[in-house]
């Protein structure tokens, strides 16, 4: 299979693929935006605990952390328009990318919610006693107090939900949409290069994780600058360990393996 | 939308012979990148000159690239390695004799083994240090006191990831329809496309799949029950 | 004037307070003392209602709670009325000592930023910690933390402030600044009410000395009565018990 190895197509298809990562992007900030929305929307009805909606959410959290990635992909884009169809929306011709976006959203929305479920309940109870004790109210306690703190926390948790994203992307092909693996199908055809091809691939999608994963340590020294007798102390294992202390052990901060 | 319950039922059974090569993937793969994993781990956590350097580099390379990827690079990777060398050393063996499915074990192996490998990393550092000096205190080797005391306390740590990753690793097998291989993912796709009824096809697929993953939750919960007894203190 | 009426509440089954009748003057140094479960930290909180009594009822001056059946806004009013110094100082993390201090008053009672400023500073001046403004909780030692909490309790104002095992979380040799700054405050005539296991800064700082025991007050009087002739054998064998050895000086 394939000719004998060549270097010199790896760095020509590198250059070739780099155009196609706004389209990888484009799925990922897509779906993470949409993924907020939903996650948080999930979220609000476990943490005040609304009966049904808390049942509903739960179901949703469980069916799209518990099956595969791939199969939401075929499963929304072949069976969306079906219940669009029941309330007269036809959206059969609608870009195929939407329908990843909106799958990648949706995956990613119950790790939103799951996420902000740790991140509110690994606040320290006393931060909410002290707040009611100066006198603010429910609301004031959560905005000023909860929610910054809970931000700090969730940041590794999102930095992590973000490159998994990304590394889902890779799927999108199977639907024929044309970002960065999509593309990679297409360039070895003539050439016969296809490991060239493939290590070419690899290296951009290593490229961007890792760009995405300095930003995000960026984003949360800022917002751990409060703590910082540990952040000081080393650069990122301490951070992390601060977090794995405030963190109850059953949310684990990442997606484990399927983050693929 | 007209949902064919009876062809959803159809399509569970027919789904039910490519069950066991979903979970043979996973569970080879789940074994081997644990070993693989562990390896890793202690060589990172023990800084083993030239291996730890490897093996960050290895868990860098892996984690940051898609599970997909590795699967690709594998399966046009392998053969002309092997050949190569075959053709070198005059061997008879050659690539083709390698099973579509080998290619799926060893590439998932691969990517188990640098997500493990953290797992385990953060199970073990999880432990107190107070303990292995302790164990030392009272006389074990340093084997004696991973064994004995570090290890179950860094199962017990590192039991919730770790089923996060089995879990990972279950859904990261649909990606084996890549190279040929009929698991559950693929059998849906043929499923789908011989009946065309894809919706109920993958809806089958997917609620197949929602049932395992619950299946090793369950698992998971009564396993941490029992290891983490001595962490509540109670006789309970 | 603080007045507390037929004051109960159980957790589940197990009746922590059993009606506890206190009346607490302006000015007063109120310490409440007793063994381990016997109610005093949840007595404490029913006051600012971080617990919810199950009866009763918290009168401050002319204004009054009905614990059967509270008004949210009456709660609300009550816990400014009120200020809170906790066992685990519960600073605001992501703030800074000056931040923690202000935000009640620039939050809860409006007060333009730079008013509020400049009432923090004094406040942490006054604690010691003048050079500390910008530190963040997890730069200062838990002396300086729990100073910073009595700050951010004076910035308010309150009627009283209560005080939940100040020192107890505290390393020995830092537990004496904090008493110190206590005992400053206690001169100025704000009414406080104390739950504390340091007997002798109660003996010493307090002119109300409350013992309790399985949710009820068992004995109660000045500090003089409490502590030389206490009149209940429980009240006898928990200072037996506890005094010999208690003395930070300060």
């Amino acid at each position: 299979m394939g000719a004998q190895f060549d270097i010199t197509y790896v760095f020509e298809y590198f250059i070739k693929l780099l155009p196609f990562i706004k389209i990888s992007l484009l799925i990922v900030a897509g779906s993470i935006l949409l993924g907020l929305g939903f996650g948080f929307l999930a979220a609000l009805p476990r943490l005040y605990k609304i009966p049904v909606l808390k049942q509903l959410s739960q179901i949703y959290a469980s069916f799209f952390r518990g099956t595969p990635i791939l199969i939401q992909l075929f499963l929304l884009y072949y069976g969306l328009p079906e219940i669009l169809k029941l309330v007269s929306i036809d959206i059969s011709k609608l870009p195929v990318l939407l329908f990843v976006i909106i799958a990648y959203g949706l995956h990613s929305g119950a790790y939103v919610s799951e996420g902000i479920r740790a991140a509110v309940s690994a606040v320290d109870r006393g931060q909410v006693e002290a707040a009611y004790a100066i006198g603010m109210t429910g609301f004031q306690a959560f905005s000023r107090i909860v929610f910054p703190q809970a931000l700090a926390i969730s940041i590794p948790i999102l930095a992590n939900l973000v490159i998994a994203t990304l590394k889902d992307t890779s799927l999108a092909f199977t639907l024929g949409v044309m970002e960065l693996t999509g593309k990679s199908q297409t360039l070895p055809t003539m050439s016969r290069h296809f490991i060239e091809t493939y290590i070419a691939l690899a290296a951009v999608y290593f490229m961007i994780s890792f760009i995405l994963e300095k930003l995000f340590h960026l984003a949360e020294l800022r917002l751990l600058r409060h703590e910082t007798g540990v952040v000081k102390a080393s650069r990122i294992s301490l951070v992390r360990k601060w977090l794995n202390r405030e963190l109850p052990a059953e949310i684990a901060l990442n997606k484990g393996g399927s983050g693929i | 939308m007209k949902l064919d319950f009876s062809f959803l039922w159809t399509a569970f059974i027919k789904l039910l012979p490519a069950v066991p090569t979903t979970i043979n993937i996973t569970v080879v793969s789940v074994l081997c990148g644990f070993i693989i994993g562990t390896f890793v781990a202690l060589s990172r956590i023990y800084k083993v000159p030239v291996l730890n350097q490897i093996s960050t580099v290895y868990v860098t390379i892996i984690r940051g690239t898609p599970m997909l990827t590795h699967l690709m690079i594998l399966y046009v990777g392998l053969p002309l390695l092997i050949d190569g060398l075959g053709k070198e050393f005059g061997w008879s063996f050659r690539s083709v004799s390698i099973p579509m499915i080998g290619f799926a074990y060893i590439s998932f192996s691969i990517t188990a083994g640098a997500y493990f490998s953290e797992v385990i990393r953060s199970g073990m550092q999880a432990v107190n240090k107070g303990q292995l000096e302790a164990a030392h205190a009272i006389g074990m080797t340093t084997p004696q006191a991973l064994r004995r005391i570090v290890f179950p306390q860094a199962f017990a740590a590192a039991l919730p990831n770790l089923s996060n990753s089995v879990i990972g690793m279950l859904h990261g097998s649909t990606l084996a329809f890549t190279v040929s291989v009929v698991d559950i993912n693929a059998q849906a796709q043929i499923v789908a496309s011989t009946n065309w009824k894809f919706f109920e096809a993958y809806l089958a697929a997917a609620l197949v799949f929602w049932g395992l993953t619950i299946l090793i939750e369950r698992l998971t919960a009564l396993l941490e029950k029992r290891v983490n007894l001595y962490n509540r203190g109670g006789v309970a | 004037m603080i007045k507390l009426r037929q004051i109960s509440k159980s957790f589940g089954r197990n009746e922590v307070l059993k009606g506890i009748d206190l009346t607490v003057e302006k000015g007063e140094v109120v310490a409440i003392l007793g063994p381990s479960g016997s109610g005093k930290t949840t007595l404490l909180r029913c006051i600012n209602y971080l617990e919810k009594p199950n009866d009763g009822e918290i009168s401050i001056d002319d204004f009054t709670v009905h614990c059967r059946k509270p008004v949210k806004k009456d709660i609300h009013i009550l816990r400014q009325k009120t200020a809170m110094v906790f066992q685990q100082y519960n600073l605001f993390r992501h703030k800074t000592a000056l931040e923690n201090v202000m935000e009640g008053l620039v939050i809860v009672k409006k007060l333009p930023k730079d008013e509020a400023r400049k009432k923090s500073i004094e406040l942490l001046e006054k604690v010691g910690l003048g050079n500390k403004l910008d530190s963040y909780p997890s730069q200062l030692s838990g002396g300086q933390q729990q100073r910073v909490g009595i700050a951010r309790a004076l910035a308010l104002n309150p009627e009283v402030i209560l005080f939940d095992e100040p020192t107890s979380a505290l390393d020995p040799e830092l537990v004496g600044e904090v008493l110190a700054v206590i005992r400053k405050i206690a001169k100025e005539g704000i009414t406080m009410i104390i739950v504390t296991h340091e007997m002798s800064f109660a003996q010493d700082v307090a002119n109300h000395v409350v013992f309790m025991d399985e949710g009820v007050i068992v004995e109660e009087g000045n500090p003089r009565e409490i502590f030389q002739s206490p009149k209940e054998e429980r009240t006898r064998q928990f200072l037996a018990r506890i005094t010999p050895e208690s003395t930070y000086v300060i």
